[in-house]
């Protein structure tokens, strides 16, 4: 158990944007080569693969927060010591905290008002749920990846250690 | 889908209950949070103060903003573009740039910047292709004789097409937004995007008869210039699927995108070029791009439609039209915002943003909805390579390790030639309007 917690959060992000990026391309390729060799499309084609974009999304803004490679205007970082950068880094991540917190308060409310109202999707007809609680799954990967960093920039500013400055996202 | 152009049920009176959360989003910014959590913390404020918009209407958008079928060529066409890099037929296609433009007396500069557009012709994002232009083009451009910092300069400013030569994703928002195909407006895209990476070559051209950083010895032969391309064939079949599909109307742009990145994962797992084993490296590092563009669409939306239901555009419109009615007046104001707005962020979230405010505006003027389309993109294009924030600055320098300061420094030839193409693109609608027959 303690393995499989560890590799998800060494990999989680990781395997879960691979399956939802591989289902995307596949599902519209298919589609596409349906549309010309039997003249037909599904009727869960176009909506699975919408659906699954909407994971790839918020589990990607997830990733991103981990990486720490959301963009940001950092020009004052580059003229402010390496404490000062830490502090705006935390407190960037404050406030990430707090938007998140409100972020999956309200997706949930929809959340739920789709499981209370039964709302059916228009090609699979199942509980519209199931694609609605992508917002929420995100945001509290959003907020696990939150919690981690600012415990992690709190322990490097007493230590004295440079802030951790994001991984590069091009390059 | 979207709702942008609610008639407002109250005349717009400029207070802090709009103006605080405004202020609030460019302090947060200043602080260096990131801009998807500033605008949307902006938003929250915005609807708590003024109530024109219940709260949970956030919750909804950050789901029904992203449900839409347009949008997935985003993430698509951000992997054409990486898998292009990985599978090693993006150097083809540099190869064939240089075979084709290299025995000019700029010969490497300029078969860099046309590198870069046939990048664009691939790619839909502009970063991406960035990061890899820069780490094949800049050892070859030192070694021609430029300095590196103009060098990163150079591949920074060539990959702003990136976004203006279709397939690109800055065309797919905005359509998105406005509600136009974007099959239409990448066709009317071609020229304008054209126009711009010649004014680039020119730039690069003048600027190197001034300081003489290089002169090409390279003769230009046909059957080297056969055998280069014939080489590069695969590389070339593939912007001739995505774009003649799209412009036959035979793919959408999000077809036309899965399509191609099928196509070149099959031709790099048949050449040996590309490995199982790369796949998750390949699509972990687009999907996190993806993850960092679209929140920021997700979060400008329910501004944006806050703005609107505030009737801070029609406000904005009475101002202007109050002080000129002047066409060309308005439509340089129009560009002044752009790139003002350009220099300050992202191109994506200030369509979100500022379309539906000056949109209206190029109606009142009688403007082609078209041509505000290409006129916005190319001004907000711009801001690719201006600082502060020009994200292509950034990148380039990540990759080069040249400090940004250097790199800007070069870059004010380049600014001031796409900013005479916007210019153009303005005053002359036809620019943008040839290829759809208007």
């Amino acid at each position: 158990m303690k393995a499989l917690i560890q590799e998800f959060d060494r990999n989680g992000e990781r395997w879960l944007l691979l399956v939802f990026y591989a289902f995307v391309v596949t599902v519209i390729f298919v589609e596409v080569i349906r549309r010309f060799v039997f003249q037909y499309s599904s009727i869960w084609g176009e909506e699975t693969a919408r659906y699954a974009f909407i994971y790839l999304v918020w589990i990607g803004a997830a990733a991103a927060v981990k990486d720490r490679a959301h963009i940001r205007i950092d020009i004052i970082f580059k003229f402010l010591p390496p404490m000062g950068v830490a502090i705006l880094y935390l407190f960037g991540d404050i406030v990430t905290l707090a938007f998140a917190c409100a972020a999956l308060y309200w997706s949930f409310e929809s959340v739920e008002t789709s499981l209370r109202f039964g709302a059916a999707t228009h090609g699979l007809r199942i509980n519209q749920a199931w694609f609605t609680f992508a917002v929420p799954f995100g945001f509290s990967l959003i907020l696990i990846r939150l919690v981690q960093s600012i415990r992690r920039d709190i322990s490097d500013i007493r230590a004295g250690r440079a802030p951790f400055s994001g991984r590069k996202l091009f390059g | 889908m979207y709702n942008l152009y609610q008639q407002p049920a109250v005349a717009f009176e400029f207070g802090w209950d709009v103006g605080g959360p405004l202020l609030l989003i460019v302090a947060l910014l200043v602080l260096g949070v990131p801009m998807w959590v500033a605008m949307g913390i902006g938003v929250i404020a915005m609807l708590h103060f003024t109530e024109v918009l219940p709260l949970h209407l956030l919750g909804e958008s950050l789901f029904e903003g992203m449900d839409a079928f347009a949008l997935i060529a985003v993430p698509l066409f951000i992997l054409t573009g990486d898998v292009l890099v990985r599978t090693g037929l993006s150097n083809k296609l540099l190869d064939i740039a240089e075979a084709t433009a290299g025995s000019f007396r700029s010969g490497f500069g300029s078969s860099t910047v046309l590198g870069c557009g046939f990048f664009s012709c691939i790619s839909g994002s502009d970063a991406a292709g960035c990061a890899a232009l820069g780490r094949m083009t800049i050892n070859r451009l030192t070694n021609a004789g430029y300095p590196r910092s103009y060098a990163a300069a150079l591949v920074a400013s060539g990959s702003c097409t990136g976004i203006l030569i279709p397939p690109s994703i800055a065309y797919i928002v905005i359509g998105l937004i406005l509600g136009i195909s974007a099959s239409t407006l990448f066709v009317a895209a071609i020229v304008p995007g054209v126009i711009v990476l010649i004014s680039i070559m020119v730039a690069n051209v003048l600027v190197n008869r001034f300081r003489g950083y290089e002169n090409s010895t390279q003769k230009f032969s046909i059957k080297h210039w056969l055998k280069t391309v014939w080489n590069g064939r695969y590389a070339l079949l593939v912007p001739i699927i995505i774009l003649g599909g799209i412009y036959s109307g035979i793919f959408t742009p999000t077809e036309a995108a899965a399509v191609a990145v099928v196509l070149i994962i099959t031709i790099g797992l048949i050449q040996g070029t590309l490995k199982l084993s790369d796949f998750p490296e390949m699509l972990v590092s687009s999907a996190k791009v993806n993850g960092v563009i679209l929140p920021t669409v997700a979060l400008s939306l329910p501004l944006a439609e806050a703005l609107g239901a505030l009737s801070v555009p029609q406000y904005f419109i009475e101002q202007v039209l109050s002080v000129t009615e002047n066409y060309n007046y308005i439509l340089l104001l129009i560009i002044g915002i752009l790139i003002i707005a350009g220099c300050v962020m992202e191109a994506v979230p200030n369509i979100v943003l500022i379309a539906p405010v000056l949109y209206p505006l190029s109606q009142q003027i009688g403007m082609d909805h078209v041509h505000f389309c290409i006129l916005m993109v190319t001004s907000l294009g711009i801001g690719f390579i201006t600082p502060p924030i020009g994200l292509n600055l950034f990148v380039i320098s990540g990759v080069t390790g040249e400090s940004i300061l250097n790199v800007a420094k070069y870059v004010f030839p380049y600014v001031f030639a796409m900013l005479c193409v916007a210019i153009l693109i303005a005053f002359v609608p036809s620019i943008s309007l040839v290829l759809l027959g208007r």
